[in-house]
């Protein structure tokens, strides 16, 4: 008798951590009455990357949406309505974005959608939101979440935009071959092509070209495959912990060619990783990394500077260029229910006509043809010195 | 060869770490045949608590000495919470029960530590190049603790008076308890190695490759992999197993394509359990250890 009692108690605290844990991270508040365009709450909902192999790029995304929102709510709302959030976790998979977006559309009927958090989850998203009709606006880069979609809007810079910097300034220093480490997920699909394709007019080639999963530990085979290409430089395309590993391994077998990053690699968890291995990288990042060292004319200043403030305040830590994509995102979507309620088709006819918005990762002009709003200009070649990020000389 | 002598060199270290967490599942099935998937677990909670120690301004050895022992002590007092109480234990119930608790732990370290992969600082040391290869300080240290903790473990096996009373649990549990050993002191025992090397394994392994609440998932079934080369019962060739798995998957990362490293473990295990389901050790005697 005292055994089975022993087992049945073991049983339930099991039961109840998993349980415990489960609720943490779903967070799903009790239905309220759908929120019609007639009034009532707005429904947000959020898919993000925030276990898994994204957890460094969607944690801090979550913080900002649930700063912003309380911010907008503790102003009144929009136009009087609250604002009411919706977080599903992905897990950093395609599946979960799918299963999260079928919820958020059919069971809670939200009027928009954020998130994902990376490409693949955001590609795996788009159908769903055009086909239920619903704006979206994703956080990650890969332009093909974008390209040709009505419904679908997204504030990372592209990567065809982030690889013109890169070009430039390759050229620049008469680098011509280069070898390529790149994520092996949605992000870093198509990069070497886009990369021979933009690099042909300085006569950039692309060596030698290795893939690694978004949760590689060990980058020792990559690098020694590109080492053996015998570049002029390396171009590493990922997310971290994995980039700032990939960085690490290339230090560590005297690779000693120029290393350029993506935009992938703007927050702590990077510079954690990758220590003093990153000292002289370089990569185009958004100016908020770099917000101590803007022009005061600059007209991104005001916005950023407030933006770091506030998250500082809340949380204890700078937000990543992952938080300023997640602060983009939001902003745009308040700006636009502002101009044009809950109405879906009004809703994306406003977030389609947002124009010199400037926002934390540049200043954002929609088009028709572009659903991405950033050009050339929202990044800078920013490099690392002892752990801090510097505009590059 | 340059090339050809790093990976193989990359691989040594890895494998070693899939050792040793091999060596713990060895350490209780050769006692209990109890298959204990909690064993990667114990490296992912070593991991982060001796980050968390790092962080909390402990030396690095300190911490490393105070989270072994504590990762131990949760090893055990998993044991006897879910273990010790169930009367009939086969090994298709110890997978059920301990894949629960596995999953349990798991929940509560994402509690504790949040999603993100983190690493311990790299142990004092380093890196050099030689003939080409490239070999980083803390590789260093990974091979050179798991030589040492494999052969005391072995050494504790085979040669103490402790040791050889586990093996007696096993191989003749009734005679065992005449004589006045205690099959509830050898499970205990058992799972305290187990935790030793699972939470080793974490440790070292934790610069190079980092810790979240997920990494015992993936090293645990590649540890189970190299545990069943030795058909579960030998901790030599677990051990040699691991070091051979990790040499393996670099070789394939290497050469094939990176996305094929993770697939290298399960087709072994396909391919042992296929043509050798007792292990690659000749002996297929019910003798164990």
């Amino acid at each position: 008798m005292q055994r089975s009692m022993r087992v049945l108690s073991t049983g339930l605290a099991i039961g109840l951590a998993v349980s415990m844990a489960a609720c943490s991270e779903s967070k799903t508040p009790t239905t309220t009455p759908a929120g019609t365009d007639a009034g009532g709450e707005i429904k947000v909902g959020v898919v993000l990357d925030i276990t898994g192999a994204g957890a460094s790029l969607g944690v801090p995304e979550r913080q900002t949406v649930e700063m912003l929102a309380d911010q907008v709510n503790a102003a009144g709302g929009i136009n009087g309505r609250k604002l009411k959030l919706f977080i599903e976790d992905n897990q950093s998979t395609e599946d979960g974005a799918a299963k999260a977006t079928s919820k958020l559309l059919n069971t809670e009927k939200v009027d928009i959608l954020l998130g994902a958090s990376r490409t693949g989850p955001s590609l795996a998203m788009r159908p769903l939101a055009e086909k239920a009709e619903k704006p979206m606006i994703s956080f990650a880069a890969n332009a093909k979440i974008v390209e040709g979609s009505k419904w679908v809007f997204k504030t990372a810079q592209n990567d065809r935009v982030v690889l013109e910097n890169m070009v430039d300034d390759m050229k620049a220093k008469g680098l011509t071959k280069v070898a390529v480490a790149r994520d092996a997920s949605g992000f870093g699909e198509g990069i070497p092509e886009m990369l021979t394709e933009i690099g042909k007019t300085a006569g950039i080639t692309v060596a030698a070209v290795e893939k690694f999963a978004p949760d590689a530990t060990d980058f020792t085979s990559q690098m020694t495959n590109l080492r053996a290409s015998a570049p002029q430089a390396v171009l590493i395309w990922g997310i971290p912990p994995a980039a700032g590993l990939a960085q690490k391994a290339y230090k560590q077998l005297a690779l000693n060619v120029p290393v350029y990053q993506s935009h992938g690699i703007g927050n702590q968890a990077f510079l954690d990783t990758a220590g003093d291995t990153a000292n002289g990288l370089r990569a185009p990042l958004g100016r908020m990394l770099v917000a101590d060292q803007l022009a005061a004319d600059d007209p991104q200043k005001p916005v950023v500077t407030k933006f770091i403030a506030d998250f500082k305040a809340k949380y204890n830590a700078s937000p990543s260029t992952f938080a300023g994509h997640a602060y983009d995102g939001f902003m745009i979507a308040v700006e636009s229910l502002k101009k044009a309620g809950t109405d879906p088709v009004k809703l994306r006819d406003a977030i389609e006509a947002t124009s010199k918005w400037p926002g934390v990762s540049g200043v954002f002009t929609m088009t028709p043809t572009d659903h991405s709003g950033l050009t050339k200009d929202a990044l800078v070649i920013v490099t690392v010195d002892n752990k801090a990020w510097k505009v590059a000389g | 060869m340059t090339d050809l002598l790093q990976l193989v060199f990359a691989g040594l270290a890895q494998g070693s770490v899939y050792g040793l967490v091999a060596l713990g599942f060895v350490a209780i099935f050769a006692v209990r045949e109890i298959v204990n998937l909690v064993q990667g677990e114990y490296a992912a909670l070593a991991g982060l608590s001796a980050i968390s120690a790092v962080g909390a301004g402990l030396p690095l050895v300190v911490a490393v000495l105070v989270v072994i022992p504590l990762v131990m002590g949760i090893a055990v007092l998993l044991e006897r919470l879910t273990i010790a109480p169930i009367k009939k234990m086969t090994p298709l119930t110890s997978i059920i029960l301990t894949l629960g608790v596995s999953t349990a732990v798991k929940a509560i370290m994402l509690l504790i530590w949040g999603p993100e992969a983190k690493g311990l600082p790299t142990f004092p040391g380093s890196d050099m190049t030689i003939g080409g290869v490239s070999i980083r300080s803390q590789e260093l240290w990974v091979l050179g603790i798991s030589v040492i903790v494999a052969y005391a473990t072995i050494w504790f096996y085979e040669h103490t008076i402790r040791g050889k009373s586990l093996r007696a649990c096993a191989e003749q549990p009734v005679a065992a308890r005449l004589v006045g050993i205690s099959p509830r002191t050898a499970t205990v025992v058992a799972f305290a190695v187990a935790g030793f090397t699972g939470a080793v394994a974490g440790v070292v392994g934790s610069p190079i490759y980092l810790s979240s609440w997920q990494s015992g998932l993936s090293l645990g079934l590649k540890g189970f992999v190299a545990a069943t080369l030795g058909g579960l019962t030998s901790l030599r060739v677990a051990m040699f197993g691991g070091v051979l798995l990790g040499v393996l998957e670099n070789l394939v990362a290497g050469y094939l394509s990176s996305g094929y490293r993770d697939a290298v473990a399960f087709v072994v295990l396909v391919l042992v359990l296929l043509f050798r389901p007792h292990g690659l050790a000749r002996k297929t005697s019910g003798v164990r250890v």
